[in-house]
C-alpha cells in the first residue's frame, strides 16, 4: 500500500511539474514585460527590478529561469495582483474556502439525491417511471449551464422574489471569516444575528448549488443506475436471492457497495467539467469564490491573477482526481486484488 | 406425495437468433427424504432446470409448466414474495460458480452470517453472536478448519474449493427441506469431495433432507444417488431407481453414457477408439427436431423426427421409440413396435 501512495504522489508532483512548465511558458507569451508578468509590479524601482532578476534568474538561460520560476512558485511567491497590488496568495486565500463551500454543498446535493433516484431507475419495473427518469436526467445533461443559472435566478430571485440571486451573505450581516466557509462561520459566531445571518446564507447558497449540482445529479443518477442493473444480473446476487434475502437488504448491501465503484469513477472523470461549470456559477450568481475572481482577473488582464488562479485550479483539480483514485483503491477491495498481483 | 412434482416444464430462452426452447417438457418428481441425482453434459439445461425450481429466472426465461408443484403448493400461482420466502428456508440451492457466487466487495464471514438463521428465543443484541457461532460450527462441517481466516477473507481470495464450501455451508445451515447442489464439489480433492457426499447423506438421513444431486459424472451420482434422472439438450431420457437404471438401461443414451465409464480392468486395447456418441451435442441454435438425441443415436429411425413421450414401465420413465428391453436385446421386435 506505501508502495502505491508513493506512485501516487509521484503522479501528483510529476503532472505538477508539467503544469508548471507549461504556465512558464504562456507567461513568456503575456503581451507585457516579463518581469510585471511575473510580479505584477507596476512601476518597479531599480532595486526592485535587480531584487526580480535575482529571484526569477533572469539572467540565466531558460532551464535556469524555470528554475526560479519553479523556486518562488512552489515557496508560495505568487507575486502580487496587478489591479489590488495585493499578494496573490492572500487573494487566493480568501476565495477559495468559497468556491470549496459551493462545490461541497453542490456535490452532497447531487449524490443525496442522485444515487436514491438511479436505484429507483434500475429497480422501477414501470416503463413510464424508467422512461421519465431518463428523461430528465438527459435533459438536465444537456442544458448549458449558464441559461439554467440565468433563468433560475430570473424564476425564483426576480420573478417570484423568493431568493438572493447574488452574494454569498446579506451585506447586512457581519459575520468574521473564521473558516472561510459562511456557513460555518455563521453557526460560530457569536454576533446576535447569528441565526438569522446562517439561515439568509442558506437562502444564498441555494440557486448557485442547484445550478452547480444538475450536471454531477444527471451523471449520478446515469451511472448508478446502469451500474445496479449490470449488477443485479450477477451470479452473487442470484445467490443472495437464493439465501432468501430481502430485496431491499439484496440492494443496499450487495449490490448498491458494488455500484458505487463505477460512479466513483465517473465522478472522478468528472471533475475538471464539474470545475469549469462552478467558474460559470459563480459568475452568474456573483459568488466570490476564486472563478469569480479568475474571471475578473482575465477582465482586467492581471496577469499574476491568472497565473495563481490556473495553477491553485488545476492543482486542486489534479489533487483531487489522485484522491479519487486512491480512494477508489481504497474502498474497493477488488482493485487491491489487482495490486497485489502488481507487487 | 412428492416434495416436487413438475409435469412438463418448458423454458424458452430469448436470444438474438430468436426463441430457443432449453428446456423441452421436463417432468421431474422429487419424493421426500430421497437423493435424486440429475445427470447430463453441461449446456444439456440443468442448471436451468435447477433455478427455475428454486425460482430464480434471467430476465429472458418464458416458462411454462403444466404443474410444478410444492409440497402440495402450486409454485408458479406463488407471488414472489412467496418464493423468496420459501428459497433459503425450504430450498436451498449450491451453484456451479461458488467464487463468483459470492459477493467480492464485503467479507465471507458477513454473508455467511447473513445467511444463518436466527435463533428468536435470545434477546436481539445476542442473536449476531449467536450466528457468527452457528457459522463457525458450519464452516467447521464442512471441512473447513480456519474458520477465522475464512470468515476474514474476500471471496477472490479464497480457491475455488474453499469458495465451494462456503456456499455450502450457507445453504445447509437453515436445514432446508431440499436441498439443489448443482456440481457442488468439482474444484474439490476427491477426499473432500466424499466428505461432502458422506455429510449430505447425513443430512438426508438424519433430517430428511432431499438433495437434488447434479452433476456430469454418472459414476459419482450412481453412488450417492437414490434415483437418476438423465437429460440431454434440454429433454429427460431416462428417469427412475439408480439400481435399476445402472443395471438395464433403456435409453441409448443412458446406455452410451454407462459405455463410457472407464472400467480401469486394463482389458481395453491400446489406442483404442473410445466407445462414445458419434458427433457431439447441438448447440442451442441447431436443435433437432423430436427426440434431440436422433442424430446422434444408434437406434434412430424415422419415428424419431417425432419428440416421444415419457412412457412408464413400472417405477421407470424413459423417452425413447425404441428402448432397449429388459430382455436379450431383440432387434427385430423392438424396431417393429
Amino acid at each position: 500500500m506505501a508502495r502505491y501512495l508513493l506512485r501516487r504522489m509521484n503522479l501528483f508532483v510529476a503532472t505538477s511539474l508539467v503544469l508548471l512548465a507549461v504556465l512558464f511558458i504562456a507567461t513568456h507569451h503575456f503581451p507585457v514585460e516579463i518581469r510585471f508578468a511575473l510580479t505584477g509590479i507596476h512601476a518597479p524601482t531599480v532595486e526592485q527590478i535587480a531584487q526580480i532578476d535575482r529571484d526569477y534568474r533572469l539572467e540565466s538561460n531558460q532551464l535556469g529561469q524555470f528554475i526560479g520560476y519553479l523556486q518562488q512558485r512552489v515557496t508560495g511567491n505568487l507575486g502580487v495582483s496587478a489591479t489590488s497590488q495585493q499578494p496573490v496568495i492572500d487573494e487566493l486565500a480568501a476565495v477559495l474556502p468559497a468556491s470549496f463551500e459551493l462545490a461541497i454543498v453542490a456535490a452532497v446535493l447531487a449524490l443525496l439525491f442522485g444515487i436514491p433516484l438511479g436505484i429507483l431507475a434500475s429497480m422501477s419495473k414501470n416503463k413510464i417511471t424508467q422512461h421519465t427518469i431518463m428523461t430528465i436526467t438527459l435533459t438536465g445533461y444537456s442544458i448549458p449551464v449558464f441559461w439554467l443559472g440565468l433563468t433560475l435566478s430570473l424564476w425564483f430571485g426576480v420573478q417570484l422574489g423568493w431568493l438572493p440571486i447574488s452574494g454569498q451573505l446579506n451585506l447586512l450581516y457581519e459575520i468574521d471569516p473564521i473558516t472561510g466557509f459562511v456557513l460555518i462561520d455563521t453557526l460560530l459566531s457569536d454576533s446576535p444575528y447569528a441565526d438569522s445571518a446562517f439561515i439568509d446564507a442558506l437562502q444564498h447558497i441555494i440557486l448557485p448549488a442547484v445550478t452547480l449540482a444538475v450536471l454531477p445529479f444527471t451523471v449520478v443518477v446515469r451511472s448508478t443506475r446502469s451500474a445496479i442493473i449490470s449488477i443485479m444480473d450477477k451470479t452473487y446476487i442470484k445467490a443472495a436471492e437464493a439465501r432468501g434475502l430481502h430485496t431491499s437488504h439484496i440492494v443496499l448491501r450487495h449490490a448498491l457497495p458494488n455500484a458505487l465503484i463505477p460512479v466513483l469513477k465517473s465522478l472522478g472523470l468528472m471533475l475538471g467539467t464539474f470545475a469549469s461549470y462552478a467558474m460559470i456559477v459563480e459568475v452568474i450568481f456573483s459568488w466570490p469564490g476564486v472563478g469569480a475572481w479568475l474571471v475578473s482577473g482575465i477582465y482586467q488582464r492581471d496577469y499574476t491573477v491568472i497565473q495563481g488562479g490556473v495553477l491553485a485550479v488545476a492543482l486542486i483539480i489534479i489533487f483531487l482526481s489522485i484522491m479519487i483514485e486512491v480512494l477508489h483503491t481504497a474502498i474497493n477491495p477488488l482493485s487491491r486484488k489487482e495490486l497485489y498481483a502488481a507487487n | 406425495m412428492p416434495l416436487l412434482d413438475i409435469r412438463n416444464l418448458t423454458i424458452e430462452l430469448d436470444t438474438p437468433h430468436g426463441r430457443v426452447k432449453a428446456l423441452d417438457k421436463v417432468s421431474l418428481t422429487i419424493n421426500p427424504a430421497e437423493i435424486h441425482g440429475l445427470v447430463g453434459e453441461s449446456g444439456s439445461g440443468r442448471s436451468l432446470l435447477a433455478r427455475a425450481i428454486l425460482g430464480i429466472p434471467g430476465h429472458n426465461w418464458t416458462i411454462k409448466a403444466d404443474r410444478m408443484l410444492w409440497d402440495g403448493h402450486n409454485l408458479l400461482e406463488m407471488s414472489s414474495k412467496q418464493r423468496r420466502n420459501l428459497m433459503g428456508s425450504d430450498i436451498a440451492m449450491i451453484f456451479q460458480d461458488p467464487s463468483s457466487s459470492l459477493d467480492p466487495v464485503i467479507r465471507v464471514g458477513t454473508q455467511l452470517v447473513e445467511a444463518m438463521p436466527e435463533n428468536k428465543k435470545l434477546p436481539f443484541w445476542r442473536r449476531n453472536a449467536d450466528k457468527k457461532k452457528t457459522a463457525r460450527k458450519w464452516l467447521h462441517k464442512v471441512g473447513i478448519k480456519d474458520t477465522q481466516k475464512i470468515m476474514s477473507s474476500y471471496a477472490w481470495e479464497l480457491s475455488e474449493g474453499e469458495c465451494q464450501k462456503v456456499m455450502i455451508a450457507m445453504a445447509i445451515a437453515n436445514q432446508p427441506r431440499l436441498l439443489i447442489a448443482d456440481e457442488p464439489t468439482n474444484s474439490m480433492e476427491m477426499d473432500t469431495q466424499a466428505q461432502i457426499f458422506r455429510l449430505l447423506t447425513k443430512l438426508n438421513q438424519l433430517q430428511d433432507l432431499s438433495i437434488l444431486l447434479i452433476s456430469h459424472e454418472l459414476e459419482t451420482l450412481s453412488i450417492w444417488c437414490d434415483r437418476l434422472s438423465v437429460m440431454y439438450c434440454g429433454q429427460i431420457m431416462e428417469s427412475g431407481p439408480t439400481a435399476e437404471i445402472l443395471a438395464h438401461p433403456y435409453h441409448p443414451y443412458t446406455k452410451a453414457l454407462l459405455n463410457n465409464i472407464p472400467h480401469h480392468t486394463g482389458q481395453i486395447a491400446h489406442k483404442s477408439i473410445m466407445r462414445t456418441l458419434p458427433g457431439s451435442a447441438p448447440t442451442l441454435q441447431h436443435l433437432p427436431i423430436g427426440c434431440r438425441l436422433g442424430p446422434r443415436c444408434p437406434r434412430a429411425e424415422k419415428k424419431c423426427v417425432i419428440r416421444p413421450n415419457l412412457s412408464h414401465k413400472k417405477n421407470r420413465y424413459f423417452a425413447c421409440h425404441f428402448p432397449y428391453q429388459e430382455e436379450t436385446c431383440n432387434d427385430d421386435t423392438s424396431a417393429s413396435s
